[in-house]
């Protein structure tokens, strides 16, 4: 029995092999149906911060549009069900929960079924189900959620995670070397502001074997000054914890889902 | 095969501790007549361990980034778990904006903090650890710190089946401890439960004036735990330095409400209201009798009384009732050698 099925497998490679092109010989062709098998089909997907088109650069100086010059020291965010859409309408969801930390690198890939795509979405901040009332301790340490890996993204006397921090300093008067005196803290927390990005319509192809990468890039000089009504002038409005400033909230919430663009 | 074994045996020799195995058992708490029974979280009942090790981590100052104040430092046995000040001093004598509460009974409580922002007694615990006012402490850097602890990794293993200290053990044993702070044997409760000679006289007028229509004081501080737990802007002031419900509710209609205090042990517990503006129970009293100061979210139950001085004073004797002596000298709820 043993010897008739490994004198099958022979007889089907030799006539494979003869079958094929000239240059192929069995060896390869195995080779490359192993390389097949084994090559994952993925998509790479890089958040970016840019700044007028260039990468944006954590801890340096800026000019806005309102010629005060800013310095981002920290800007923090959730991201939550990140999704690319197939042909067919499904969903393909690649991550349930991160936080995303602009000081480093936001990059991920996953591995995905060959095909075309036609929408990538996601959400910024944390969905009420996951939001209000809930208990960061309840999550292991290595969960976006937990107490650990929430990083002080969370508020703990009126429970809910904290979305986004941006935070850093400015300096109003705009003249080079002076020093950015006033503080910029914007926390966007609760659910009326989480945010969902979905993409315009798309052609993503996803080859077998292939990496696809995908760019998200996030205008972080539109953020504050996107040309309509929700220009954010760090003058004359620096501060928001959400509910003591609900219009600076709403406005960089606004201004954050229209700075988004995707880039193949 | 011998020889691992010899190996093993001279690795668990050499290790550089030794964990004691312990066991749990389930605790019986003690409920007082009267009291609904305590509805526990799922997977946080009452075990002997569970409470002890949450005894142990409220009186612990590695809690707090300059291990020097405890939970306890705030909520003080004595005075039934407050701490006599007007505003609470947190980490190296920061001055908090709000008067400690007390934590009797905190078992039957549905939410917490003043504008109930937080939904658990195990979630509670996160707001004073973390908040740089009180403890100021990063839960992770604390959890490091009991780790070195070999006694508290058994507990836990124990207690909660895991075997180091983690953010679950923390928050879950300190609300299992603090679901034992209950008080409930006071004059009034003795005297409810048929000692009529516990009240005076003038306690009892005290009693009949504080469940009147006059008052409504029993509108609010009702039921067995002398409170309702709901919110109310009794016209402290007229713009509120502290919005209370609103900062969690964003809602202009909760701005100056508050949670409305148990009136348990309430002459242990002064100085009173939200920020401790009042040193006095007979300043509390005098103050609901003159009516409050307008507001538009100022509940319609608050105005002039128009209070005797004698009637005052026997409002503020039946409150005294309300003490319970052998809760605040309970030793369970001290701090363990």
């Amino acid at each position: 029995m043993r010897f008739s099925v490994v004198l099958s497998a022979f007889l089907l490679l030799a006539m494979a092999a003869i079958t094929s092109c000239k240059e192929k010989n069995p060896e390869q062709i195995v080779d490359e149906i192993v390389d097949e098998v084994d090559t994952p089909t993925k998509v790479a997907i890089h958040f970016n911060p840019l700044w007028e088109n260039q990468d944006f650069l954590m801890e340096s100086v800026y000019h806005d549009n309102f010629g005060n010059r800013i310095r981002v020291d920290k800007f923090m965010q959730y991201m939550s069900s990140l999704t690319l859409v197939n042909e067919s309408g499904d969903d393909v969801v690649l991550k349930d929960f991160h936080l995303m930390d602009f000081m480093v690198d936001n990059s991920f890939e996953f591995e995905v079924p060959p095909g075309n795509y036609k929408e990538i979405k996601f959400g910024i901040g944390v969905p009420e189900a996951d939001n209000k009332d809930q208990d960061p301790s309840q999550y292991a340490n290595s969960h976006p959620l937990s107490v650990a890996g929430s990083q002080g993204m969370f508020w703990t006397w009126n429970t809910g995670y904290i979305f986004l921090k941006f935070e850093g300093k400015v300096d109003t008067t705009g003249v080079e070397g002076n020093e950015l005196l006033w503080p910029v803290a914007i926390h966007i927390g609760d659910d009326p502001y989480y945010a969902r990005y979905n993409s315009p319509t798309l052609v993503i192809e996803v080859i077998q074997g292939e990496t696809k990468t995908i760019n998200v890039n996030i205008q972080v000089d539109q953020i504050l000054a996107s040309g309509g009504s929700d220009d954010i002038d760090f003058a004359t409005d620096m501060i928001t914890h959400t509910s003591n400033n609900v219009q600076l909230a709403q406005a960089f919430m606004i201004n954050y889902i229209n700075s988004i663009t995707i880039e193949q | 095969m011998k020889f691992l074994v010899i190996l093993c045996g001279f690795l668990i020799l050499t290790s550089c501790e030794t964990v004691a195995i312990l066991k749990d058992d389930p605790l019986n708490v003690r409920i007082p007549g009267g009291f609904p029974p305590i509805v526990y979280p799922e997977g946080n009942e009452p075990t002997k361990l569970r409470v002890e090790l949450g005894r142990r981590l409220f009186y612990d100052n590695r809690l707090s980034a300059n291990q020097t104040v405890n939970c306890s430092s705030c909520h003080v046995l004595s005075t039934a778990f407050t701490d006599s000040k007007t505003t609470s001093t947190g980490l190296a004598g920061l001055p908090g904006k709000r008067n400690s509460p007390t934590l009797a009974n905190v078992a039957w409580m549905p939410r917490f903090m003043m504008e109930g922002g937080v939904p658990t007694l195990e979630t509670q615990a996160l707001a004073p650890l973390h908040d740089t006012m009180e403890m100021g402490m990063n839960m992770m850097f604390a959890v490091r710190e009991l780790n070195q602890d070999a006694k508290l990794r058994a507990m836990s293993l124990a207690a909660y089946g895991r075997d180091s200290i983690d953010p679950f053990v923390v928050t879950r044993s300190l609300a299992a401890f603090q679901r034992t702070i209950i008080s409930g044997d006071s004059r009034w409760d003795r005297y409810r439960q048929g000692q009529v000679k516990e009240m005076n006289q003038e306690e009892l007028i005290g009693m009949k004036l504080f469940f009147s229509e006059q008052t409504n004081c029993g509108n609010c501080h009702k039921g067995i735990f002398y409170t309702d737990f709901d919110y109310y802007n009794i016209g402290l002031d007229e713009v509120y330095a502290d919005n209370g419900k609103e900062r969690a509710s964003h809602k202009a209609e909760d701005i100056g409400k508050f949670k409305t205090p148990t009136l348990r042990n309430i002459a242990l517990t002064s100085p009173y209201m939200h920020d401790g503006r009042l040193n006095s129970l007979e300043d509390v009293v005098a103050f609901y009798n003159e009516g409050g100061k307008p507001h538009v979210n100022k509940d319609t139950r608050i105005r002039p009384l128009g209070l005797t001085t004698e009637e005052q004073s026997q409002l503020v004797a039946f409150m005294k009732t309300l003490t319970d002596w052998n809760f605040v000298q309970n030793a369970q709820l001290a701090p363990l050698n």
